[in-house]
């Protein structure tokens, strides 16, 4: 091994981190309560099906940028270090570090060098080799650029186990300002291969296809992570996972994509829209998002060393999991004179304050979809309801020892009869008691950065954000 | 009346023998800490294989597959009192049946999935947080590498760690050295076993070896997003007893 090996993978691990367009987002600290685990800290992660967090090996394939993204610190114009993988090396790297436990797997992204078709084919070459001399059998993660042909995308994606399109930025009119080499088609096009590809070998589940983005509560079991997979998680001797055998089977993870938060005007309504299109349309497993890390200097972006935007980040993660999860749907989270989410409160609080006539509800009457409408009640904590019910009424505690939130919960539900959360479901009391609640949260983790943020905020409404969203 | 045992899992058993056909138990301890109690009479119980038998299928036929599961888990745990609150949970599972795994509601159930909880979590954190290096014999020259990871987790979980690693390593062989407890687990070709085990330092790192540990920590440290780091985050997920035989920490 020389010294060369070393000098590249920085470059090229360094690149990624930052490169939000090609990588997911650094710590994806959300909703982790329920099924986060070790997650070694600061590399890329993501989830199996058992909910166990993945570390991956983070890095381009390649810095060498022939497209000129405003926003990426590889762009062309850019003055950086460049470097290449041969697949060779990376393959082996992959592997060493495989065996050694450092990672589950590989998330490979990269630059355009020369061509998308020329560097896919390098990309193809290492992951093949990969599978085939080293017999890998850990995840692999792929990123495919733009405008790809479909026959290598088809190859590489049977030797991946998930395929990501990254859709970049909320709105086609921020693309072709921010990305104008990427056109919306040579987006949409490899997604839709994708989907088509999967659905032919009947192996399409994600969140999309959850059912309730139509109707609540339909078919909740289907998808990765859902409601029955959860819950039996309890097995603890479950280790082992299902998605990850490699085998021969055109990207049995599904695809995902990942859209760049606070680099262009959207609000979160038309974040939260998108990413709700791109489940109805693409079927697609998971939509990050990636607060946007303002390294370069542009007139379109938000000025350098504007802080990104984590907590917005955060609650419309939350709003994701809403969706996916909780058969929310995209209009009720945020409407029309709700454009963005409240930053200091959990959007599912919020939408319950909204609608507060809806409560209190009797958790020994409720149906499982009402049962995940009141705000400290998770998926978990909502069968165990049901199943214990079964047997005997819930008590009030009862509801502690099954995972439900008191203190969120009490103001949403009644218990035999009893409301626990004062006199009455009042909205103002209560928001009052979150805030409270928050603020001393906040006070104790990062205050200012919030504060900062929530400035940022107000000059994205005075600029009046563009009232686009993507049609796809 | 306390029954003592002498540490094993069959030896537990048999103490919930002794409670269904001899004397009902007050408490279940193993013999080598008990704390006499002036209050109440001690026996301890010899482990009998078969009767340990009988009790296991009990469990299984009586209550559930899944629950033999869950006790041993709960076994395997260091939290003191351990043996008591099985005792418990088995009694009221032989009257429940299957069900009693969904009574949260009792605090016997309760605490028995708590612990059952801290168990599985540390199993599935280890399955991440061990590392391997490429060893060989410091006393051999030549001698085949192997990969071992140094381990001290709270409860004893070394054999949980089987079939997750046999699958992963297939062919390659390996050894994960509980340090805490003095024993280690060999595995090759998918077949295992547990054994004492202390031996740990004559081990050496192979050439190899160190590069790519010098490569990982380069990795870990370039990969940090400095606006993003959020160290109390890294320490719920990674907590920092764990740091000592991580390669990235040392
Ligand atoms: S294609 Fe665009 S986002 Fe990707 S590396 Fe090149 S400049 Fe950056």
């Amino acid at each position: 091994m020389d010294g060369v090996i070393f000098e590249k993978l920085k470059i090229l691990s360094d690149s990624a981190k930052y490169d939000v367009s090609c990588a997911t987002s650094g710590v994806d600290r959300t909703n982790v309560g329920r099924i986060g685990n070790a997650c070694a800290a600061g590399i890329c992660h993501s989830w199996t099906a058992d909910g166990r967090c993945v570390s991956l090996l983070k890095v381009l394939f390649t810095n060498k940028c022939v497209y000129d993204c405003k926003y990426c610190v590889n762009r062309r114009s850019a003055d950086v270090s460049r470097a290449s993988f041969e697949p060779q090396e990376l393959a082996a790297l992959t592997m060493e570090f495989y065996r050694r436990n450092y990672i589950e797997g590989l998330f490979l992204s990269s630059a355009v060098e020369v061509s998308p078709d020329e560097t896919a084919e390098r990309i193809y070459r290492c992951l093949n080799m990969l599978r085939e001399e080293y017999q890998f059998a850990g995840y692999i993660h792929a990123k495919i650029i733009p405008g790809v042909s479909p026959e290598i995308i088809h190859r590489i994606g049977m030797v991946a186990d998930r395929l990501s399109v990254n859709i970049e930025l909320p709105s086609q009119e921020s693309l072709s300002r921010l990305a104008p080499q990427k056109k919306s088609g040579g987006i949409f096009r490899p997604m839709r291969q994708i989907e088509q590809t999967l659905a032919e070998q009947k192996t399409l589940k994600g969140a999309g296809n959850m059912g309730h983005f139509a109707h609540l509560g339909a078919n909740i079991a289907a998808g990765d992570g859902s409601l029955t997979e959860m819950t039996s998680s309890q097995n603890p001797i479950a280790v082992k996972e299902t998605g990850r055998k490699y085998a021969e089977r055109f990207a049995p993870g599904g695809q995902s994509t990942q859209m760049i938060i606070g680099a262009s005007p959207e609000n979160d309504r038309q974040i939260i829209k998108t990413s709700e299109s791109l489940y109805t349309t693409f079927k697609l497993k998971r939509v990050y998002f990636s607060a946007y890390i303002a390294i370069s200097e542009a007139p379109e972006l938000p000025a350098r060393f504007t802080p990104p935007q984590l907590k917005r980040e955060h609650r419309l993660y939350q709003a994701d999991w809403l969706l996916r999860f909780y058969g929310f749907r995209a209009d009720e989270i945020l409407d029309e004179r709700h454009p963005f989410l409240d930053t200091d409160l959990d959007p599912k609080i919020g939408w319950a304050l909204r609608n507060i006539e809806l409560f209190p509800i009797e958790v020994n009457k409720a149906s499982l979809e009402e049962l995940l409408r009141i705000p400290g009640v998770g998926t978990v904590s909502a069968m165990r309801i049901i199943r214990q019910r079964r047997i005997s009424a819930v008590k009030y505690d009862d509801l502690k020892k099954m995972g439900v939130v008191l203190k969120r919960a009490r103001f949403f539900f009644t218990c035999m009869g009893r409301y626990y959360g004062g006199k009455e479901p009042d909205p103002v009391y209560i928001k009052g008691i979150m805030l409270d609640a928050e603020g001393i949260r906040d006070n104790l983790t990062d205050k200012k950065s919030w504060q900062q943020i929530s400035i940022f905020d107000n000059h994205l409404v005075e600029n009046k954000a563009a009232n686009n969203e993507l049609s796809i | 009346m306390n029954y003592l045992y002498d540490n094993t899992f069959e030896g537990f058993l048999c103490c919930i023998y002794a409670h269904y056909y001899d004397e009902k138990a007050d408490g279940v301890f193993p013999v080598s800490t008990y704390q006499e109690d002036m209050l109440i009479s001690r026996c301890i119980i010899d482990t009998d294989e078969k009767k340990a038998g009988i009790v296991y299928e009990a469990i299984e036929n009586k209550i559930s597959k899944y629950d033999i599961k869950r006790v041993y888990t709960v076994f395997c745990s260091s939290i003191p009192g351990k043996e008591t609150m099985l005792l418990r949970y088995i009694s009221l599972g032989f009257h429940e049946g299957s069900k009693v795994g969904l009574l949260y509601g009792n605090p016997v159930v309760f605490n028995v999935l708590q612990i059952e909880k801290k168990v599985v979590s540390e199993i599935h954190r280890m399955c991440g947080l061990i590392r391997f290096s490429e060893m060989t014999r410091a006393d051999a020259q030549n001698s085949r590498s192997i990969l071992y990871a140094p381990m001290e987790p709270d409860h004893d979980i070394t054999e949980f760690l089987a079939p997750h690693f046999c699958d992963r390593y297939k062919e390659d062989p390996f050894i994960i050295h509980d340090k805490r407890r003095n024993k280690a687990l060999f595995a090759a070709a998918g077949e295992w076993y547990i054994t004492d085990f202390s031996a740990g330092d004559v081990l050496m790192e192979t050439d190899p070896e160190t590069q790519y540990r010098k490569l990982w920590k380069e990795y870990f440290e370039t990969v940090a997003i400095k606006e993003r780091t959020n160290p109390k985050c890294q320490r719920r997920f990674m907590p920092a007893r764990y740091w000592r035989n991580l390669t990235e920490c040392c």
